[in-house]
């Protein structure tokens, strides 16, 4: 009977990715690491931790002399790096160095540090290194642009104001209806975000008409809508709610309503917002939750023209469980 | 007694190993309250994180299969395959190495026992640089990373394989014979065909975790490095340095070098780019990763000559600058 320290330090090391993994799924916790969209895969990959560690527990303890079958699996044409195991592929049957010792801490680092460490909401530090405001300028761009080319010339004859551009009395008497729409249709879904074909249509028909309300699951295409057509949203109403986001530049009383939008984990998380103005804005700490009402008009970030809310109404909220957003999928039938 | 240890050993590892970690694991939870980090490093370890837990799946998926390559694909199976005549030879491997799923980790084994066996090192070049890139796994990830587009994957997928061939061509041009270090002696195991379909198997299973344990550290500080930057590097500063297109390409491709990583993953880490660099910078990324990397150079430089590895890794960053620099205009 031998003993290997390695292969109990690797079966412990399988079986805590797998604890984690299925640790953060049951806290909710996941919804901070990943889009809701790959749990099941998530899960699979738990599952699959689980299952090799239940293979590896079996060479823990090999009996002597035959340990070179059990536990180096020099089966049929396996071994094709069979001169130097230790440089191609570590059967973690070499003595332990140095070398390797560093290689395991790498690998438990993330086990430390997942355990040790609370997972944080990404905040507006982030947001900064990820160059927030290029990011909006950057939308507003390539939907200019897009537009230049692909919409219809109706849009030329009636330069400034669009068709369905509705004079602001209009807006906030629409608006006075409006206001009915049950204050639950804006928090977070926290589940995958999708949707059929004819909801989504909807919810865009939606956009055309009354006080444009922001809820989690139809935010990054209505965001998208307006700030590749700001003209044509001018003077409308919206009522939207996120984090405030400030960067060096900005005027006294401007900052930015601020979401982000994780496509499959937040390693990838953009950042959109809409560039607000009021006077109460020096007053309100960054990273902070608030909600506001205003009236879209047209503004500007490095000479590229992009949305901006003028205030009337703001009040702080809570940050709500699912902070992030999450592109909607369209279910086909 | 012993006997009944013995015979229960199994159970008894098994059982200690989930003490120990319990213990450690609630040793951990109480330091989560006490600890105090700054918000930085706690925003670096939730996008590092993040990257691991989106890239394990495809790891694993990717590891099994190499595994089950390992097992039950000999390197016989591909060699009869290929042609007498050398062009035709490399674009044959080039095709076999697209339908062929592996890990960079894993390859350059396969490439020295195929050229040990007398593949023309240029075909051997070939395969290696599309096997990793090119295959079912990858084509999902990029798929996936890039919003469901097929656009991105489609177009790293023809332009690698396209890159793959005139790289593979040049070499066969520059370079005849092994190009081993020292006269690397092949001994081949010979129980192949005595194990059953299980024992094979349980083997390719144990393989996998090794394959991952080979891997696992060069994921993880990949995914460290990549955290790094986005915590601490302004996009400003990356887009200053980024600026052009020849210069945001060339520090792309430095970028998929540095970080090593597995192609099963790197999408996720190249579609986290793409708000920042246009879509030729990404398609280096993507393109001129799996084929060479790092990690992949210092396991080629075990094996091959030092001249020739050196060779081989200014004509893939070279070819892969020009095509995407000639094609950039166009996407």
């Amino acid at each position: 009977m031998q003993f290997h320290v390695q292969q109990a330090a690797r079966s412990l090391i399988l079986l805590g990715f797998s604890v984690f993994i299925y640790m953060l799924h049951f806290t909710g916790k996941i919804y901070l690491f990943i889009n809701p969209k790959y749990l099941l895969l998530s899960q699979a990959a738990a599952f699959l931790f689980l299952l090799l560690f239940f293979i590896q527990i079996t060479r823990v303890w090999t009996i002597k002399g035959t340990h070179d079958h059990d536990s180096c699996s020099h089966v049929g044409e396996c071994c094709s790096h069979d001169d130097h195991h230790d440089h191609f592929h570590d059967h973690g049957t070499t003595p332990f160095s140095a070398k390797k010792l560093v290689s395991y801490l790498i690998i438990v680092l993330p086990l430390l540090s997942g355990f040790m460490l609370p997972a944080k909401v990404l905040d507006s530090a982030i947001a900064d290194k990820k160059g927030a405001m290029l990011s909006i300028a950057g939308s507003s761009k390539s939907g200019q642009s897009r537009q230049v080319t692909s919409e219809t010339k109706e849009q030329a004859d009636n330069p400034g104001t669009g068709d369905a551009t509705q004079p602001p009395e209009e807006s906030d008497y629409q608006a006075g209806q409006d206001t009915d729409i049950p204050e639950g249709t804006e928090t977070a879904t926290g589940y995958e975000n999708q949707m059929t074909d004819e909801e989504y249509n909807k919810k865009i028909e939606e956009l055309e008409k009354g006080t444009i309300i922001f809820n989690d699951s139809i935010y990054s295409s209505y965001y998208e809508e307006i700030s590749s057509n700001i003209d044509k949203f001018q003077g409308r109403k919206v009522s939207l709610y996120g984090f405030v986001y400030k960067e060096e530049g900005f005027a006294e009383d401007q900052l930015v309503v601020s979401r982000f939008l994780v496509t499959h984990c937040v390693a990838d998380a953009g950042i959109i917002g809409f560039l607000s103005e009021f006077p109460d804005a020096a007053t309100i700490e960054k990273d902070m939750w608030i909600k506001i009402e205003g009236v879209i008009e047209t503004g500007s970030y490095m000479d590229t023209p992009i949305p901006l809310v003028k205030v009337s109404k703001w009040e702080i909220t809570e940050e709500p469980e699912v902070p992030y957003l999450y592109p909607v999928t369209i279910k086909r039938n | 007694m012993i006997r009944l240890i013995r015979s229960n050993l199994l159970d008894i590892t098994g059982f200690a190993v989930i003490l120990a970690f319990l213990m450690l694991l609630s040793l951990g939870m109480g330091f989560q309250s006490k600890l105090e980090v700054p918000s930085s490093i706690l925003n670096l370890n939730t996008i590092f994180l993040s990257i691991l837990i989106e890239a394990f799946p495809f790891v694993l998926i990717g590891v099994l299969i190499a595994g089950m390559i390992q097992i039950f694909v000999t390197e016989e199976h591909i060699s009869r395959w290929i042609p007498k005549n050398k062009y035709l030879a490399i674009v044959m491997s080039c095709s076999v190495g697209a339908l062929f799923p592996a890990c960079e980790c894993g390859i350059v084994p396969i490439i020295r026992r195929l050229v040990g066996k007398g593949v023309p090192i240029a075909a051997a070049i070939g395969f290696m640089l599309t096997g990793p890139l090119i295959n079912p796994i990858v084509i999902a990830s990029t798929y996936m990373a890039f919003g469901n587009d097929f656009k991105i994957a489609a177009l790293r997928m023809g332009l690698g394989f396209a890159i793959a061939i005139i790289v593979a061509f040049m070499v066969g041009m520059i370079f005849k014979g092994t190009q081993f270090k020292k006269s690397t002696s092949l001994h081949v195991h010979s129980h192949s065909g005595k194990q059953s379909f299980l024992e094979k198997f349980w083997a390719m299973l144990q393989h996998s975790i090794d394959e991952f344990f080979d891997m696992a550290k060069y994921l993880i500080i990949g995914a460290f490095l990549a955290a790094m930057v986005q915590t601490y590097m302004p996009a400003k500063t990356l887009l200053e340095i980024g600026s052009g297109a020849a210069s945001s390409l060339a520090v792309m491709m430095g970028l998929a070098f540095f970080l090593s990583l597995c192609s099963e993953a790197d999408a996720f880490i190249g579609a986290s780019f793409s708000s920042i660099f246009p879509s030729t910078s990404i398609l280096g990324f993507l393109i001129f990763g799996p084929m060479i990397d790092l990690k992949n150079t210092l396991i080629m430089m075990s094996v091959f000559r030092f001249k020739f590895v050196m060779t081989v890794l200014a004509l893939v960053a070279g070819t892969v600058f020009t095509i995407l620099m000639l094609f950039g205009g166009m996407l």
